[in-house]
């Protein structure tokens, strides 16, 4: 069912079940949003999409990434309070993290010319806590091989008891999300380490010239459900399945048959 | 489960008392009052000793069990009941005793003293003069606690039964009228005229949020979804706050009877309790009182043959603050990490595994049976305008009388602390009182006659929180106290979102900074910089209302801080080696008493000489102060 909210003052539809940080983006609306990704659900932990929403006359700051879109809702995204606010909660990343390239880039986008605020955190290579690698393995993924762990300025992520954890399935979906960069898959001979969480899993190399693919367990997984057919298609790397694809294509059909209008079109030049 | 200590249940007395089958019916239930009032003889002497947990700390076990052998000493035909009760709230002056039908009152009760009680004041009915309450200013002994300000100005109504009902007797709350409001609410109202009853009571929450309570329960009944839940939020976590805990040990039965009747308002089947680990006793008392509620079919299936059923089940928490916030809370319950989510859905809507939920607090559940016998208009009419009803408060700190008070709204906190707090003790000078714990602001001597009410508490600069009240005298370092509420709340933030986990942080260190002379131009700013921050980001309100004591001491006592950071001077003499130690030779006696003690050997001089402390080498321990019979080691 579609609804009307406006965002600084411009009417905008969306959709009930939407979050306003959606209809934003949606909208061509830059909000600045680092523990947010479309393929997990909002957790609001970094506060940078902040907004100001106006309810029956009452304007408040919130998460965009959480807050519902609702009809008759207005929406301010450009005001002198939400920048402050944002810009506050740069000012603490930057200071746990002053090394990362990705916060300095979005603090200048920002607008963040504060002094910077001394280092009283640490995060392992620069990990805000955003959630994403842990939402992601549970939510997504399914294993949850890894988690939030103790409270605080102590919190950290990490597969249970700090040990590799046998449910993690190699599947660099962590690596993938994190926006920091904080979380990589190190390629050994027959194992990948997913760092920093210890996670060491036997990796799959390409059946083919041997590139690394992912790991061992989430090859099966997706086998299995692939079924026989395609299951073969797993265990090739892009380029070498793109090459036998190729081959197939041409074996099946011969060049003089396949796509007339296209060699027309080259006869032509 | 772990019992903290031997269960307090009495002796099975006659044969009549053993109950067959639950109560099938509301006039069974009245049938079996009747009975516990006519055993009751008003000759009979009832010896009530408090075994809450303060008392017990202070050695009310041993007087319990010694008392308890005197009177089985006792010869027979001596009518004397022995009862162990839960906190009067006069925690300064615990153990107490109170003797009944007299209504003498015993303060400071030691073991050795029973057997002195049994002679003089059971058989020979007179009383112990020393172990009564002796008046602050006049010295005369006042026999009951009817005659002490501190609870003669009080207004009690939900610890009305504190101290005189055995928590671990179901049969003591139902001849008090427990569980008659229960009876009247399944046999003759409505959920909808429940909600209107309690709606018509302004009753607002008493967990420091002060929602009003009748508007949460219908938009829970109202909202869509099955099951839905109740929870009783016992997770009282601020410092110095003992409401919920006094409650939940002296009478669970009124918090177990508020529950079902907002259950069957809201339409829920399945309650919890959720109650820190830190309160053994109270998780033994409430463990008890739900066993005993459902042998006499007050809980469970078919409640008092009604047809509503509801049960309540006890989780006991892991150690976090942060569980107090609700949707923590139900995190916690649901077995996943106590950290709060977006309440832009409110958990009404969406609460304890997605269904709607109505979580409350001990406090406001304790209100519920009152509110149904009495009537919500009757409790509307305590209180002010915005605040109605009663508020229990644990006055603690620099005051007097420290304990557990409850008052009508609207009572000023120069009464509370001065009248029924009795001032400040050691001739002290009031500098602050905080209200609402870490969340909460520092409320000076200016604003004294702020009656205690959410909306003007909240104009100056504080909230009403959950009660705490804790009162502060000249000695008390501003700051310092800042500090701690700020190092309190970054080691209980559960480190989800960046302002609370960052900020808190960044100020402790701030704090920690100042406080140790190591304080900079423009710390102050930046503190109130990154209160900006916290209050406009964070996620829950943990975070949110972490600013209130920083900027409150930074308002009203901007000059402690800036006398730290510019003159690394503590005008409070408490932030160690901000401060020095001097002897005043005008008073020194030479006794030498100071000299062992030092440990850094600082102290030099003759027998019977002013004594002189080298300040080169004295570390500031404070040994010297602390062993100097004459007030002569000065902090300056």
């Amino acid at each position: 069912m579609a609804i009307r909210l406006t965002i600084d003052g411009h009417e905008v539809e969306a959709q009930e079940g939407q979050t306003v940080l959606e209809v934003a983006q949606a909208a061509g609306v830059w909000i600045p949003a680092l523990c947010h990704h479309p393929a997990v659900s909002s957790y609001g932990a970094c506060r940078l999409c902040l907004v100001e929403v106006k309810v029956r006359g009452r304007t408040r700051l919130v998460t965009s990434c959480c807050y519902p879109a609702r009809e008759g809702l207005e929406v301010l995204t450009d005001t002198e309070r939400v920048h402050r606010a944002r810009r506050g909660v740069m000012r603490l990343l930057l200071a746990r993290a002053p090394e990362s390239r990705v916060l300095r880039a979005l603090a200048t986008s920002m607008g963040v010319t504060e002094p910077s605020l001394p280092t009283v955190t640490h995060g392992e290579r620069d990990c805000i806590l955003c959630g994403l690698c842990v939402n992601v393995c549970t939510e997504v993924m399914g294993a949850a091989a890894i988690s939030f762990v103790n409270r605080g300025v102590d919190r950290v992520v990490a597969a249970p008891f700090l040990e590799s954890s046998e449910a993690c399935l190699g599947c660099g979906a962590c690596a993938a999300v994190c926006p920091m960069g904080s979380v990589e898959l190190r390629w050994e001979e027959a194992e990948l380490e997913v760092v920093p969480f210890n996670n060491r899993r036997p990796a799959m190399r390409c059946r083919e010239c041997g590139a690394p693919i992912s790991g061992l367990p989430f090859a099966q997984q997706v086998q299995e459900r692939l079924g026989e057919k395609l299951a073969l298609a797993v265990s090739l790397c892009p380029d070498c399945k793109r090459k036998a694809t190729a081959l197939a294509a041409k074996k099946a059909r011969p060049a003089s048959d396949a796509w007339p209008h296209l060699r027309a079109g080259v006869r032509e030049q | 489960m772990t019992t903290f200590w031997p269960p307090m249940r009495l002796p099975e007395r006659a044969a009549t008392m053993a109950i067959t089958k639950a109560i099938g019916s509301a006039q069974e239930l009245e049938h079996w009052r009747q009975e516990i009032d006519a055993r009751a003889s008003a000759d009979e002497i009832t010896v009530m000793v408090c075994t809450g947990t303060a008392c017990n700390a202070k050695g009310a076990g041993a007087v319990y069990g010694a008392m308890k052998k005197a009177l089985e000493e006792l010869p027979e035909g001596a009518a004397v009941q022995l009862k162990p009760t839960g906190c009067h709230g006069f925690c300064e002056r615990g153990p107490i005793v109170v003797v009944a039908p007299s209504d003498i009152c015993y303060h400071n009760v030691r073991e050795e003293d029973v057997g002195e009680i049994v002679r003089e004041t059971l058989l020979g009915g007179r009383p112990v003069e020393r172990l009564l309450y002796k008046d602050a200013s006049t010295g005369e002994a006042l026999r009951s606690s009817s005659e002490i300000e501190f609870y003669n100005r009080q207004t009690r109504l939900v610890l009305r039964h504190n101290g005189s009902i055995d928590p671990g007797s179901i049969e003591d709350y139902i001849g008090v009228r427990g569980y008659v409001s229960l009876a009247r609410v399944l046999t003759q109202m409505t959920p909808e005229q429940v909600i209107d009853e309690v709606e018509r009571s302004g009753l607002r929450g008493r967990g420091g949020g002060g929602f009003p309570t009748g508007r949460k329960w219908r938009s829970c009944r109202e909202a869509e979804g099955e099951p839905k839940y109740v929870i009783c939020n016992g997770d009282e976590g601020d410092p110095g706050a003992f409401m919920d805990r006094s409650i939940m040990e002296a009478n669970p039965q009124a918090v177990i009877e508020g529950m079902i009747i907002g259950a069957y308002a809201i339409g829920a089947h399945q309650g919890y309790i959720y109650v820190r680990n830190e309160y053994p006793l109270a998780v033994q008392r409430l463990a008890d009182a739900l066993e005993q509620a459902r042998d006499y079919g007050l809980l469970g299936e078919n409640i008092l043959g009604s047809g509503f059923s509801f049960d309540i089940r006890i989780n006991r928490g892991g150690g976090a603050f942060v569980c107090g916030e609700s949707t923590a809370l139900m995190a916690s319950l649901e077995g996943r990490p106590g950290e709060p989510r977006a309440k832009y859905i409110h958990t009404v809507e969406v609460g304890l595994h997605g269904k709607p939920t109505n979580l409350n607090n001990v406090e406001t559940w304790a209100n519920i049976p009152l509110i149904v016998e009495r009537g919500g208009e009757w409790f509307a009419s305590i209180g002010t305008k915005g605040s109605k009803g009663t508020k229990v408060f644990s006055l603690v700190g620099k005051v007097q009388n420290t304990g557990l008070v409850e008052v009508p709204m609207g009572m000023t906190l120069r009464e509370i602390v001065f009248e029924i707090g009795g001032g400040i003790p050691g001739g002290k000078e009031f500098k602050a009182v905080q209200t609402g714990g870490p969340s909460g602001g520092c409320i000076p001597a200016e604003f004294l006659d702020t009656p205690v009410d959410f909306d003007q508490l909240w104009e100056v600069g504080s909230i009403m929180g959950s009660g705490g009240l804790i009162v502060m005298d000249e000695d008390t370092c501003m700051v310092n106290v800042a500090r701690y509420f700020t190092e309190f709340l970054k080691k209980e933030s559960c480190g989800k979102c960046v302002p609370c986990r960052e900020g808190l942080a960044q100020m402790e260190r701030i704090l920690a900074r100042i406080c140790e002379g190591e304080g900079q131009e423009g710390d102050v700013e930046l503190l109130l910089d990154l209160c900006d921050v916290l209050d406009d980001a964070a996620l829950c309100a943990l975070g949110s209302t972490a600013s209130n004591p920083v900027r409150s001491t930074i308002k009203h006592f901007r000059g402690e801080y800036d006398e730290h950071i510019r003159d690394r001077h503590c005008p409070a003499h408490d932030c160690r080696g901000l401060f020095r130690y001097e002897i005043a030779a005008e008073t020194c006696t030479g006794c030498g008493a100071c000299r062992p003690a030092c440990p850094e050997d600082a102290i030099s001089g003759e027998r019977r000489k002013p004594h002189v402390i080298d300040q080169a080498k004295c570390i500031q321990c404070g040994a010297c102060f602390e062993v100097c019979r004459f007030d002569s080691v000065a902090k300056v």
